[in-house]
């Protein structure tokens, strides 16, 4: 992977991948390649996810009951696990949505330059 | 639920399948085959990281993973099936030796008795200024109610040990009944089996006790076969009808485990010694209670002065749990052998760890792969802890198996009378419990630091390199070396002991005795006192008994009396006349009859033996033995001297016996016999008197007879002269002088069997640890060693270099085991066997097992290695 490939591309923050795969789930049920792949067409290919690390995340949702899991079948009509949102795990999403959009405009304002300080 | 495997799999067919889509993508985009598969891998990460962190969510996993381990390690067990036995070879017989003596040392050093508290039970005993502690101080009955009434003691009692004639039966028998006090029983705090104990009602106030007896459970089932109606009925028992009120508990052995305890007559003006024990006031000290007893002592002192040493009196409480037949040689073995298995088990956990740390290390690359693909730390650590934790508990079951047969047999080499009556030994809840700690100790130990190392590799150059790498091998290597020493030290150790023990039992079976014990028969004999009251009956009836048995055909000599057959007898304090005071120093008085000397096989120094008629008439006359006879300055001829008996004036301070008319303490010497080891074969012979058995009467005698055959074909020649005299004649068991001298080699013979077992199985431990240590290394250089012949190097050259590595852990751990085997020389010498030394030749034998061993090691696969072709040592892969 070239340096400058690197630079456009971002690790994801830590705990910032359950809120994605929740954000994924919104728009109903898919199975773990594809929340990997909504992730990075969505981000413009900016987030990096590995998608290794998708099972955990996945594993640790079903066990708060963010999530459950069907079986279904997948695009290429293989039998696959099928992801969709619980009502809590609703819940949660537009919880961590609005708290995750106050957390960034904070930021954003922190980060951006103030108009006074050029007068 | 689903189970376990089933999420497992469920997660792994995710997964992959996440995998072929983005392969079929990749392939889809363009890309060839190969590459989309790899490019979807790289995407994708560590598959089993992904897995393991996965299943680390689902939390409730443990127990799931443990079985999962334990299969794992099972798994590789039965693949490494050689290992494995030898672990658990090595285990087995590590831990079943500490069990087994452990459940020896429990029942009789820890927890030898059934009474309540006895910690807290204390023996008074007095001393004077310059003595040491020997055995407990004997009361009078009048001084033990004095010693009741103090206030720092809670509880008193005693006990009165006293030859107690049993009639009603076949054969009239004489058995020690234990005579005590009204409290004891509560003192002991032990409930009868059946029946009732003891009460201080049974005494009363008279001076009669109420005839009752409670028996201890073996006379209960021998008497009256364990039947539960025998309370109520009656024993006669020195002609005395007594009801059996209660049976006492097997493990019940206060005194004696085959007789009764009777009430004791409340009799101030017997002067018998009783054993007085004490419990302490709550709140007082020992100190305190020393003190105030000690008070009582120097005015007993005042009025009993022969009964008490000389001067500046102190008193010292012995603990219960210090004195009785547990102490002593018994308790020194023990904490020697227990020692020894120690030393046996740490052999085995080097072993065990040896052994385990040549596998971890050519499991490096497994590690390494396992590592590399994702594999925690802390988890591979779990995994090797695992299977070492299961290896021991699977070694401390078999060892509880081998235990339980290596108990026996350590309890049936254990020499009567030296365990207290009381113990009982058994593999119990507490020394399974000890056994669980020592397996899962020894697991942890023996697991930990190959765990430790091993997940700590050099990833990089372990899977480049097929055999573990330069760098690698190089610390686990030393490592090995160094518990290679270990072992070679601790079985040098634990030779070196077992090699005094033998030399212990040796120099005791060549000890000459001072007389020839072959063919000799002893048989205690006991009149009934009231049927003979009077000095002149009983001699008349001994010497009846004597001539009649000297007449039988068979018999070369006999003799009759008391001691000196072959072991001591009275003590008594001494003076000669015109010599200087001998400060408190006692000889030892037999009471023998003529042919005494023949009868053991004595010779005679100096002077002559007795004359019949010396014997009939108890003249006061002595032979003494050469010990005795350096009580006179040298040069001093002993003959026709006088000796002064202290015990001899008042006899034996017992109304049972009868002395002389007009016995005074003065005896002349007329003659000096040979020393014989009358303390002991350990001990050196002790100054002992012989004097005419007729000078006074006790009820009970003893009956010597030296035969032309076997002694034992004589009892009942013997038992019929007996009865032709009186058939109130009560005989004791007999016995041969043979089996009583063979007694003292018990405890020697014991030392030495289980010392020479436990060294036997730790050598053989150590050649087994050694052997595969060292076969491994070199099996590790292979390698190597195929650079070095290619490069022109002999086979013996590689020989040496191999040899030469052997030789120097060996010399190492020789070298280190001889320290430690002369200070443990100290350490035993000073415990138990006073007399015995290291000689060099049992050493030097120690060291060429020892190397043989680690040569024969190295010498097979030093010579496979010789034998190599170099091309195919160079290729060699794991």
């Amino acid at each position: 992977m070239s340096t400058e490939e690197q630079e456009s591309q971002l690790e994801l923050l830590q705990g910032t991948l359950d809120l994605l795969i929740l954000q994924t789930l919104a728009f109903g049920p898919a199975h773990g390649h594809a929340i990997a792949r909504i992730i990075q067409q969505r981000s413009d290919e900016v987030l990096q996810v590995g998608h290794g690390s998708l099972y955990p995340a996945l594993q640790r949702l079903l066990k708060r009951g963010l999530i459950v899991a069907d079986d279904g079948l997948s695009e290429n009509n293989r039998k696959a696990r099928f992801y969709r949102l619980t009502a809590k795990g609703r819940k949660r999403l537009t919880a961590e949505t609005s708290k995750w959009e106050r957390f960034a405009s904070a930021i954003a304002r922190m980060l951006s330059p103030v108009p006074d300080q050029n007068s | 639920m689903e189970s376990w495997e089933e999420r497992r799999k469920r997660l792994e067919d995710e997964m992959q399948q996440h995998i072929d889509l983005e392969t079929q993508e990749n392939i889809e985009a363009g890309m060839s085959r190969v590459e989309a598969r790899q490019a979807a891998m790289r995407r994708f990460g560590s598959v089993s990281l992904a897995g393991d962190q996965s299943r680390e969510a689902w939390g409730w996993l443990w127990p799931e993973r443990l079985w999962q381990d334990v299969r794992y390690a099972l798994r590789s067990f039965r693949k490494n099936a050689g290992f494995t036995s030898v672990a658990l070879l090595s285990l087995m017989l590590g831990i079943g030796a500490s069990i087994a003596l452990f459940s020896v040392v429990y029942g009789v050093l820890i927890a030898p008795y059934p009474y309540a508290r006895p910690n807290q039970i204390w023996a008074p005993a007095v001393v004077g200024p310059n003595d040491a502690v020997r055995g407990w101080h004997w009361y009078s009955q009048q001084e033990l109610e004095e010693i009741q009434k103090l206030p720092a003691f809670s509880d008193v009692m005693a006990t009165l040990p006293k030859p107690v004639l049993l009639t009603g039966g076949i054969n009239p028998e004489n058995f020690y009944g234990v005579f005590l006090t009204g409290g004891a029983f509560n003192f002991l705090g032990v409930k009868p089996l059946i029946g009732r104990t003891l009460q201080p009602f049974d005494i009363g106030a008279g001076s009669q006790p109420a005839p009752v007896v409670v028996l201890s459970y073996g006379f209960w089932q021998r008497f009256f076969s364990g039947d539960p109606h025998a309370i109520g009925r009656t024993i006669t028992l020195d002609n005395v009808p007594r009801t059996v009120i209660g049976v006492m508990p097997p493990r019940f052995g206060w005194w004696t485990n085959e007789a009764f305890w009777l009430p004791l007559p409340r009799d101030l003006k017997d002067p018998s010694g009783l054993a007085v024990i004490v419990r302490l006031a709550p709140g007082v000290t020992q100190h305190a209670a020393e003190q105030e007893l000690n008070q009582l002592n120097i005015r007993f002192a005042a009025e009993r002065p022969q009964d008490y040493p000389k001067g500046r009196l102190r008193t010292i409480f012995l603990n219960y749990m210090d004195i009785t037949a547990a102490s002593g040689d018994m308790s020194a073995s023990l904490h020697l052998l227990l020692a020894a298995v120690g030393l046996l088990l740490l052999i085995a956990c080097v072993n065990v760890a040896n052994l385990q740390l040549a596998r971890t290390t050519g499991r490096a690359r497994e590690i390494a792969m396992r590592i590399a693909i994702g594999a925690g730390r802390g988890r591979l650590v779990r995994q090797l802890l695992t299977e070492s934790v299961l290896l021991s508990v699977a070694g401390g079951v078999l060892g509880v198996l081998f235990a339980l047969g290596a108990t026996r047999l350590i309890v049936a080499l254990i020499p009567p009378d030296y365990v207290p009556n009381e113990a009982r030994i058994a593999i119990n809840g507490w020394v399974l419990l000890f056994s669980l700690g020592v397996s899962m100790f020894t697991g942890i130990l023996f697991g930990l630091a190959p765990a430790l190392r091993s997940s700590r590799p050099d990833l990089v150059g372990t899977l480049k390199d097929g055999r573990g790498g330069a760098t690698g091998s190089l610390r686990g290597r030393s490592m090995r070396s160094w518990l290679v020493v270990a072992e070679i030290s601790l079985s040098v150790m634990l030779l070196a002991g077992a090699s005094l023990a033998v030399r212990g039992f040796i120099q005791i079976l060549h000890v000459d005795p001072g007389f020839q014990p072959a063919r000799v028969l002893r048989i205690d004999i006991t009149l009934a006192p009231k049927r003979y009251p009077t000095w002149q009956q009983r001699n008349n009836l001994d010497r009846a008994l004597l001539d009649s048995v000297m007449n039988l055909p068979g018999v070369q000599a006999a003799d009759l009396g008391n001691g000196g057959l072959p072991y001591g007898g009275d003590r008594s304090t001494f003076s000669i006349p015109g010599e200087p005071p001998q400060d408190g120093r006692k000889v030892s008085i037999a009471l023998v009859s003529r042919q005494y000397p023949q009868t053991l096989g004595i010779p005679l120094r100096q002077g002559r033996e007795f004359t019949e008629a010396e014997i009939q008439s108890g003249m006061r006359v002595a032979l003494i033995n050469e010990s005795a006879a350096r009580l006179w300055p040298s040069g001093e001829n002993p003959i026709g001297r006088t000796l002064q008996l202290d015990d001899l004036a008042r006899p034996f301070n017992n109304p049972q016996v009868l002395p002389a008319p007009g016995i005074a303490a003065g005896v002349t010497v007329v003659g000096v016999i040979g020393d014989t080891r009358n303390d002991g074969l350990n001990e050196p012979p002790a100054p002992a008197v012989f004097l005419p058995y007729t000078l006074v009467a006790p009820p009970d005698r003893q009956l010597a007879v030296r035969t032309a055959s076997d002694p034992l074909a004589m009892i009942n020649a013997v038992r019929m002269k007996a009865r032709d005299l009186d058939k109130d004649l009560a005989l004791g068991k007999p016995n041969t002088l043979d089996e009583v001298m063979s007694e003292e080699t018990q405890q020697p013979r014991f030392n030495m069997a289980l010392f020479s077992a436990f060294a036997g199985l730790g050598l053989a431990l150590a050649a087994i640890g050694i052997y595969s240590v060292i076969s491994y290394n070199v099996s590790q250089r292979v390698q190597e060693i195929g650079v070095r012949m290619a490069l022109g190097a002999k086979r013996g050259d590689v020989l040496k270099l191999i040899l030469l590595m052997v030789t120097k852990v060996a010399a190492l751990g020789l070298v280190i085991g001889l320290v430690g085997a002369v200070l443990l020389e100290r350490l035993v010498q000073f415990q138990m066997f006073a007399k015995t030394s290291f000689g060099v030749i049992p050493l030097a034998a120690i060291v060429v097992v020892l190397a043989g061993v680690s040569l024969l090691a190295a010498w097979l696969p030093a010579t496979r290695a010789g034998n190599l072709d170099p091309v195919t040592a160079l290729r060699h892969e794991a």
